[in-house]
């Protein structure tokens, strides 16, 4: 799950102007004739930087995203969908690992990318930051922000960043599951009763505008991206994943007869864009912002298993081994 | 905490929201290399790393964390600091054109050899030689399977790794049975259809 509405920093280019040109040009080749870059490879701060940030946000997003759904398991209907709901959240902390590595080749410790989640330094996708009231929460989940992150996954997967586009594939396939999964117990809840088509329409309402929100902040008012496009850290615009998500799922949002709450939404048949109601880049400023309906429970949460588990690690920790950055 | 989430609600308060306690030493576990034989007769390639206090947890880790579902013939790990790593190519430079000559020591200690033949894919395993330091073991290599062009070479003494020993290779048998993990396992298109048609009917 979850790579999606990432927050860049403002790219400030002239820190590109102080690296080696010879070695800048050489690299901006590699990337240009589809080459991956492997950590040992000399690269620029500045992509050193954003990836570390990209990656680390990734990571923290599938750690993080494991809760709304985790409080699920014991209340989700039936021995199997709690079987199938186990394996997803194992799934997602196990994604959450496959992430840290990668961006620990970049430079920077697992110990403290987790450090800068708890004390609230790095971000997570905003939409984890919103409560999952009913069991169609957590479908919607399922269904439809792992969906939104395959969107965003298979483009990543395409980047120059070697670990973390073999760490992505991994990730993919196992998304398959989740995908499929999802759409499952939505389908099931649609041709059920009166009540659970409902309880599926509230979560749609519930979900829809952080959903939205999901892809990140609008290509007008979103930061400048152009050097990361061409370094193929970032593979497409906020814009372009969001409306490659709504062609492909609002279809089959209607096609199970649930309504959208956007009474703009339709497909331009001209341009082959949707066109929508701008979400409320406010709101979204806010919640990321540590203002949201979870944000403080989420990261009460991870720091009270971290502390809870201290004295596992105490009692396990050893001499005869030494931590090193990883290889690839 | 007040939570929708009664067991949230239950967590005992400790320290400051935000503030995290100061880590003792080592806090960070070492990290281990993961490599797996996807199946019989394959190499065994890269996969990833993992953080473990010793070689054994590293082993368990690494099995539920990377052969979860892809299900493998078997698994291997070693300290990331017990590799051993040529310097990284690109081109039509290749990596052994940068490997030192070094005598024969005599000494008989195996080494396995890695290759990473294409760039952004995983490193995969070519074979093992004889020598007394990894230097050697490269070198020894390169007589041995410079065939192709290779972007960067591993070699990892055999002792320093954790295998699959016979009596661990029933670990996978039982992953066939937990079809819950399989996306083949949801099947949603004849509940779907029933529903189109009867909407279709009703309308």
């Amino acid at each position: 799950m979850y790579g999606g509405g990432n927050t860049f920093e403002g790219v400030k280019t002239d820190s590109v102007a102080t690296e080696d040109p010879v070695l800048l040009a050489e690299f901006e080749a590699r990337i240009a004739r589809g080459e991956k870059i492997e950590p040992s490879d000399w690269m620029p701060q500045l992509y050193r930087k954003q990836l570390i940030r990209m990656i680390e946000q990734h990571a923290h997003s599938e750690i993080i995203g494991a809760l709304p759904e985790g409080t699920w398991i014991t209340r989700a209907p039936g021995f199997k969908r709690k079987m199938a709901l186990m394996a997803k959240v194992q799934d997602e902390v196990g994604h959450g690992q496959l992430l840290y590595s990668a961006a620990e080749t970049l430079g920077k410790s697992r110990e403290q990318m987790i450090d800068d989640l708890i004390s609230g330094k790095s971000k997570y996708s905003n939409i984890f930051n919103y409560p999952t009231f009913t069991w169609a929460d957590c479908c919607f989940i399922s269904w439809l922000v792992d969906a939104g992150a395959i969107v965003n996954q298979l483009a990543n997967a395409k980047g120059s960043y070697g670990p973390y586009c073999r760490a992505l594939e991994r990730i993919c396939a196992e998304e398959s599951f989740h995908l499929k999964y999802g759409h499952h117990c939505v389908i099931y809840l649609a041709a059920g009763t009166q009540k659970q088509r409902q309880l599926f329409q509230e979560a749609l309402n519930r979900w829809w505008p952080p959903m939205m929100h999901f892809f990140g902040p609008s290509d007008k008012i979103s930061t400048h991206t152009e050097v990361l496009m061409r370094w193929k850290v970032k593979m497409g615009t906020n814009d372009e994943m969001r409306n490659q998500f709504l062609d492909m799922y609002v279809p089959k949002i209607w096609e199970l007869g649930f309504t959208i709450p956007d009474p703009k939404l339709k497909k331009n048949t001209g341009t082959g864009l949707w066109e929508y109601t701008e979400p409320d880049w406010e709101e979204f400023k806010r919640v990321i912002n540590g203002g949201g309906p979870c944000n403080q429970e989420r990261l009460e949460v991870r720091r009270i298993a971290e502390e809870r588990g201290k004295w596992v690690r105490e009692a396990l920790k050893s001499a005869k081994t030494t931590y090193v950055t990883p290889l690839a | 905490m007040n939570s929708l989430d009664p067991r949230v609600s239950r967590l005992p308060e400790i320290g400051k929201p935000g503030v995290i306690l100061p880590k003792i030493p080592l806090d960070q576990f070492a990290s281990f290399e993961v490599f797996v034989q996807p199946r019989e007769g394959k190499p065994f390639q890269h996969e990833g790393i993992v953080h473990a206090p010793n070689i054994d947890m590293a082993y368990i880790f690494a099995k539920e964390n990377f052969t979860r579902r892809f299900t493998c013939t078997s698994l291997y790990v070693a300290e990331t600091r017990n590799v051993y790593v040529s310097s990284t190519t690109d081109g039509e430079r290749n990596a052994y054109d940068l490997v030192a000559d070094v005598s024969t020591s005599g000494v008989n200690d195996e080494y396995e050899i890695f290759h990473l033949v294409k760039r952004g894919k995983q490193h995969i395993a070519v074979g093992t030689v004889m020598a007394g330091s990894p230097e050697e073991a490269m070198s020894t290599a390169r007589k041995m399977f410079n065939t192709k062009l290779v972007y960067n070479i591993w070699a990892v003494k055999r002792s320093n790794i954790r295998l699959t020993t016979p009596e661990e290779l029933d670990l996978w048998t039982t992953l066939p049975e937990k079809r819950f993990r399989d996306a083949g396992d949801y099947k949603g298109g004849d509940k779907l259809k029933d529903f189109l048609d009867k909407q279709k009917l009703t309308s």
